[in-house]
């Protein structure tokens, strides 16, 4: 025979129990702990593998089209230009190059979206669709792709521990990187990801990524590594504020430190002022 | 002295009742339903910042003098092809209070400590509203959104949130209330209060009632914006990418603009070119 005590407790039990199958309307217990701050750890310009040096370093399996294509950007940027590089323009990187985690980023867990804010403000909100849908049909492409992505509780504890992504639709010019090494021009990259956090280190997120895309001669993966903040500030990183590239046509002059327009490389032409009154010279 | 059967249960309970901030941890039977892809309710073309009023002077912005001779400064601009004080033209976000204006669809993300909004218009990107009961931070970098903190009110007592009341302070400048000009004070000292609500007739609408407090203003303004929610469960979010074929091009306090076929050209009649000084003559 139970105790009164016993009794009671039971009974608080049952209540609890009751209540939790109430408010389950999202029980975000069933997922890992991803809140606070993330950025990358790796140092460095940032890059699609980060385990390796930037630039000839990161031995990207480009096809010799793109590669020369890439040496034609290196040596663009040698001279002053910005290869094929765009973010100069404020233009989004897009995925992949937008999970680089140069500027801070934070999931936010929905029941059927789960989504990736960045601080910086030129790059749209990623939104991984987690409700199993298909791929939508004739919509526009765009820097952030279209996402779906797969909860999996890989180790069976009853919680969900690894996020599965697959995003395409994707839009372009994009690139690889800061050097301007260029992603296929048909924009028909597909990257998958797994989104885990490190099994000894609740602070350590990785990104295992493989990108398919037609300027490479294989998938190329590469796992990303981010360390949590906990105590969070988040700032506004505004692209547009305080750019002082101007472009006019296809060539990129900047603004001087008092105001005029100024050669970006050696020996530049200035702009053509054909519309302009003559007599205003 | 317990029996070991009671000792054992409590623990269980008190194990549950550790575990329940974490199962419990978000009850969303308690907020409204704002889920969606919410657009502005407003008049076709330029949107105004009250969208019950025409735009430019018809906005009977409450500016003091010394304001409004500023505004009235930007409309001749605006007037003589300038750009006037709208900082949209340079792609700069419009921050808050003009960023709840919608240029693109905004979409709600209801949690217990933040709600989040959305704005499919890339360099506005995101508002974090704060309601977990934080007070102002001592230092805070100000933000052309701000920083706003918030509260859940159940007020009409049904046991479900229905408003959302929000202040958001530290906002960062330049701003103007739309692209017609009318400023904000540049000490930027605004501090912007609102009610977030859903009509009570019609679920698909959703209210922002919006107080401006700032110094370039004789009184407190009260504008209402409200949204409709697009009837698609899975709607489209597009991109917006200001930066992408915008053809002002800002040169030492001028404006001018790139023409079709991506020359320089004036934007204002009689406009001189560019002073071209630290370009090579020889390279002309």
């Amino acid at each position: 025979m139970l105790s009164q005590s016993t009794f009671g407790a039971i009974t608080l039990l049952a209540a609890l129990t009751t209540t939790v199958a109430g408010a389950q309307a999202f029980d975000d217990a069933k997922y890992p702990d991803w809140s606070g701050q993330w950025r990358r750890i790796e140092g460095g310009p940032p890059r699609y593998d980060m385990s390796k040096p930037p630039g000839h370093g990161q031995q990207a399996p480009l096809t010799p089209e793109y590669r020369a294509l890439h040496e034609q950007s290196l040596k663009d940027q040698a001279a002053g230009g910005q290869g094929f590089d765009t973010t100069y323009m404020c233009i989004p990187m897009g995925m992949p190059r937008q999970m680089s985690g140069v500027f801070p980023f934070e999931f936010i867990f929905a029941p059927k979206i789960t989504y990736i804010l960045f601080e910086m403000m030129i790059q749209q909100p990623r939104r991984i669709y987690t409700d199993g849908r298909d791929w939508p049909k004739n919509e526009e492409p765009t820097f952030a792709g279209d996402s779906i992505g797969k909860w999996i509780d890989a180790d069976g504890d009853g919680r969900y521990d690894v996020l599965e992504v697959e995003t395409r639709n994707l839009r372009g010019p994009r690139v690889w990187d800061q050097s301007g090494m260029p992603m296929h021009a048909d924009n028909e990259a597909v990257i998958t990801e797994r989104i885990y956090l490190d099994k000894a280190n609740p602070d350590i997120l990785h990104d295992e990524m493989t990108t398919t895309d037609h300027s490479l001669t294989r998938p190329w993966t590469a796992t990303r590594n981010f360390k949590r903040e906990r105590k969070v500030i988040w700032t506004e990183n505004n692209c547009t504020e305080g750019n002082n590239h101007v472009v006019i046509g296809k060539e990129n002059y900047f603004r001087s430190g008092d105001g005029y327009l100024m050669p970006a490389r050696k020996n530049q032409a200035p702009p053509d002022l054909r519309y302009f009154k003559q007599s205003q010279k | 002295m317990l029996y070991r059967s009671s000792i054992a249960a409590i623990a269980l309970t008190a194990a549950l009742c550790m575990a329940m901030p974490d199962a419990q941890a978000f009850d969303d039977g308690q907020y409204p339903d704002l889920k969606g892809q919410w657009r502005r309710i407003a008049p076709p073309g330029q949107p105004a910042f009250d969208p019950s009023k025409p735009r430019g002077r018809g906005q009977q912005v409450p500016l003091t003098p010394e304001y409004q001779a500023v505004f009235e400064a930007n409309l001749a601009d605006l007037a003589a092809g300038g750009e006037g004080l709208w900082p949209g033209y340079r792609c700069r976000p419009p921050g808050m209070p003009p960023m709840m204006t919608a240029y693109e669809p905004l979409e709600i993300i209801v949690l217990p400590e933040t709600t989040y909004i959305l704005i499919d218009h890339i360099h506005d990107s995101h508002r974090r509203i704060y309601t977990d009961g934080r007070d102002w931070p001592e230092e805070a970098e100000p933000a052309f959104a701000g920083y706003s903190i918030g509260k859940w009110v159940d007020q009409d007592g049904d046991g479900r949130y229905d408003v959302l009341e929000v202040e958001t302070r530290h906002i960062k400048g330049p701003r103007a209330y739309d692209a017609m000009g009318a400023p904000l004070h540049k000490d930027n000292k605004t501090v912007v209060n609102e009610r977030i609500y859903l009509d009570q007739t019609d679920p698909n609408i959703l209210h922002d009632e919006i107080t401006v407090i700032d110094n370039a203003l004789t009184r407190p303004w009260t504008v209402t914006k409200s949204y409709r929610r697009d009837p698609n469960p899975r709607p489209v979010w597009a991109e917006y990418i200001c930066a992408e074929n915008n053809t002002h091009v800002h040169i030492r306090n001028e404006s001018y603009f790139l023409s079709g076929d991506d020359y320089l050209m004036p934007a204002k009649k009689d406009q001189p070119p560019p002073d071209l000084r630290y370009f090579n003559p020889s390279r002309k």
